[in-house]
């Protein structure tokens, strides 16, 4: 039976809807009293996984699971080896740089050489500045990063925007973006090739959708 | 302060050891049974000679500190150290040369992978000096014939061609070329979907994705392309292949044809391979191999170059398919006799049994006891190690046997 991971958060509840267009109902993950973790769909054709985003292309990187529903920016800064199978085209944000609104800074390049940036996405934001030839430090946090330049510990943060509330919320203002990101359809690298379960039957179902 | 093995590698107990040996050496037995000969190679080569041609990066090299002359690497496969032995060593020998190998590799695991393993164990065959479909079909099929052996649960052969796939790109432009090339390996469709390509370009690219499944539908769908002669040739080639194999297995092989089965960098010029079970929701990868008709060349002294093709299997994935079925050892072998002397006077007579029993047959297992123990002690030892018989030797030589039961 195939086996598909599901990002807890934001892209919940448009991953469950897509598949239960496809006829897989895993709409029991939204049921706020239900505390199991595994659960195959009504119709026992597959099974799902309710894991953290970051943690669905572990899943799918390991073989636990043929399929995964995550965001560009998690496979961006994680760089697993799965396959990327579809753009899912929902849970739309961008990864951008912000500083408080009342400093002098309006993009990266203006920022200090060797000054403090904080994010969540360290590698994304390491490989930013390395790009563009700045030395920074990355002061990594798990959340909250608007914090950082709030509390004076960092000049700027590299974060997920989507409508930019919370940024304007916290008097930041965001001045570059580094990509903007959707969520994906991943794949089991060797599972795909060999077509196991029928996946590539899902697969083709998942992206007719899209498309359409 | 405590010592341990550094992170990614391990010791190996006697049950494993005996598990995995019990792998090993009916792999061995297979590959003398048709003809290969072991060869052992240097585990430690020049990093020059395990990068040359580009297809293994430095970085995934164990290296040694700089001496005067070059840094030196761990190996990280075994073609590379083979091929160089086989074209300077063994050059003027008779052709083809079939050769094998059970040897361990190491890899420096990449930065993310926290304790990833170092050390790897293998086996594996090259058949050198040797081009064309029939040799192609004797290592499939060797191949195949292994795993059958050892009783792997659910296998399949994941079979590419880096020939066909090379002609099959060329009608890129060499600047996007690249780019096709990793999208198809790395499995990135969305990449190839969300590029600003030509409609044409676009639609081949998508198209060279999707190509796998059944050899017959594959190959039916490749000739349907406006093919280079090169390409229409291999083509013929890989169809002749999958025929010679499907008439020459008593069952049929487990093949999916997959023509985007590619590393971004590697010596492979002809068919490609892995070999793949999937076992308990776990997907192991049992091994790998294929063609590589100018690794050869790099390391000839005049850049000769000749045709070889071979594969490795990864014993610790055919250990982890195996372990949960009865098909490997459960207990390392018990000894067969405890020779114990009676007093300290008769441990010669006690030496001298013991050899005489293992001269009886060369299979027997005889352990001496080493006193200072009372006899209770001893049978205690004897069925806890599942020592079936018990030899009592007196200082006269005589001597009574006890049979445990346990």
């Amino acid at each position: 039976m195939i086996t598909i991971a599901l990002p807890k958060g934001a892209l919940l509840k448009d991953t469950i809807e897509l598949f239960k267009q496809v006829g897989l109902d895993f709409s029991l993950f939204l049921d706020k009293s239900n505390r199991q973790l595994q659960i195959t769909d009504p119709t026992n054709t597959a099974k799902a996984l309710l894991v953290r985003a970051q943690d669905v292309p572990v899943y799918v990187e390991y073989g636990q699971a043929q399929l995964g529903v995550v965001g560009y920016d998690v496979l961006r800064e994680k760089q697993p080896n799965v396959a990327n199978v579809t753009d899912l085209k929902f849970g739309y944000c961008r990864l951008s740089v912000a500083v408080p609104k009342s400093s002098s800074y309006r993009r990266s390049q203006e920022l200090p050489p060797h000054g403090r940036v904080a994010s969540k996405f360290v590698n994304c934001a390491k490989e930013h500045f390395r790009s563009i030839d700045l030395p920074v430090e990355i002061v990594p946090l798990s959340g909250s990063v608007e914090l950082g330049p709030i509390t004076g510990m960092s000049e700027a943060i590299v974060d997920l925007v989507s409508t930019g509330r919370t940024l304007k919320e916290n008097g930041l203002l965001e001045i570059e973006v580094l990509y903007e990101s959707t969520a994906r359809l991943i794949a089991h690298p060797l599972s795909y090739r060999l077509k196991r379960d029928n996946i590539d039957d899902l697969v083709a179902k998942l992206h007719g959708l899209v498309r359409e | 302060m405590t010592y341990q093995p550094p992170a990614g590698a391990r010791d190996l107990l006697p049950l494993e050891v005996a598990q995995k040996a019990w792998i090993n050496d009916r792999l061995q037995q297979i590959f003398r049974q048709h003809g290969y000969s072991r060869i052992v190679t240097s585990t430690l080569e020049w990093l020059d000679t395990l990068t040359a041609g580009g297809a293994i990066k430095p970085s995934t090299v164990i290296q040694l500190k700089d001496n005067l002359e070059g840094t030196l690497g761990l190996r990280p496969e075994m073609t590379a150290s083979i091929a160089r032995a086989a074209v300077t060593r063994m050059a003027g020998n008779i052709y083809p040369q079939r050769l094998c190998y059970r040897a361990n590799v190491f890899r420096n695991p990449p930065k993310n992978y926290d304790g990833g393993q170092l050390e790897f164990y293998q086996a594996g065959v090259e058949l050198l000096f040797a081009g064309g479909i029939i040799a192609d079909a004797e290592i499939l099929l060797l191949l195949a014939n292994c795993l059958q052996d050892l009783g792997i649960p659910d296998w399949q052969i994941l079979l590419g061609d880096a020939g066909l796939t090379r002609s099959l790109l060329s009608v890129f432009p060499p600047n996007i070329r690249k780019q096709v090339r990793y999208c198809l390996a790395n499995l990135d469709r969305i990449t190839l979907e969300n590029w600003d390509l030509e409609p044409d370009l676009k639609a081949r690219a998508l198209m060279l994705f999707e190509l796998r499944g059944t050899p017959e539908t594959v190959l039916k769908k490749v000739t349907t392309l406006d093919l280079d002669p090169t390409a229409e040739a291999t083509v013929i080639n890989l169809q002749s292949l999958i025929d010679l194999l499907n008439r020459s297995s008593k069952n049929p092989l487990p093949i999916t044809l997959d023509l985007s089965l590619l590393q971004t960098f590697d010596y492979y010029t002809g068919i490609v391979f892995e070999a793949v079970s999937f076992h308990d929701n776990q997907c192991y990868l049992l091994g790998q191999g294929g063609r590589y008709d100018r690794l050869l060349g790099l390391y000839h002294p005049q850049q000769e170059s000749s045709p070889g093709v071979g594969f490795s299997l990864n014993i610790e994935d055919l250990h982890s398919a195996l372990i949960t079925t009865t098909r490997l050892p459960q207990q390392t072998p018990a000894s067969d006799w405890l020779v114990v002397a009676d007093t300290a006077e008769a441990q010669v007579a006690a030496f001298c049994h013991a050899e005489t029993l293992r001269n009886s047959n060369p299979e027997i297992r005889v352990e001496l006891d080493l006193g200072a123990r009372d006899p209770e002690a001893i049978r205690e030892y004897a069925r806890t190690c599942r020592i079936k018989n018990i030899a009592w030797i007196k200082l006269d030589g005589t001597y009574c046997v006890e049979n445990i039961s346990y």
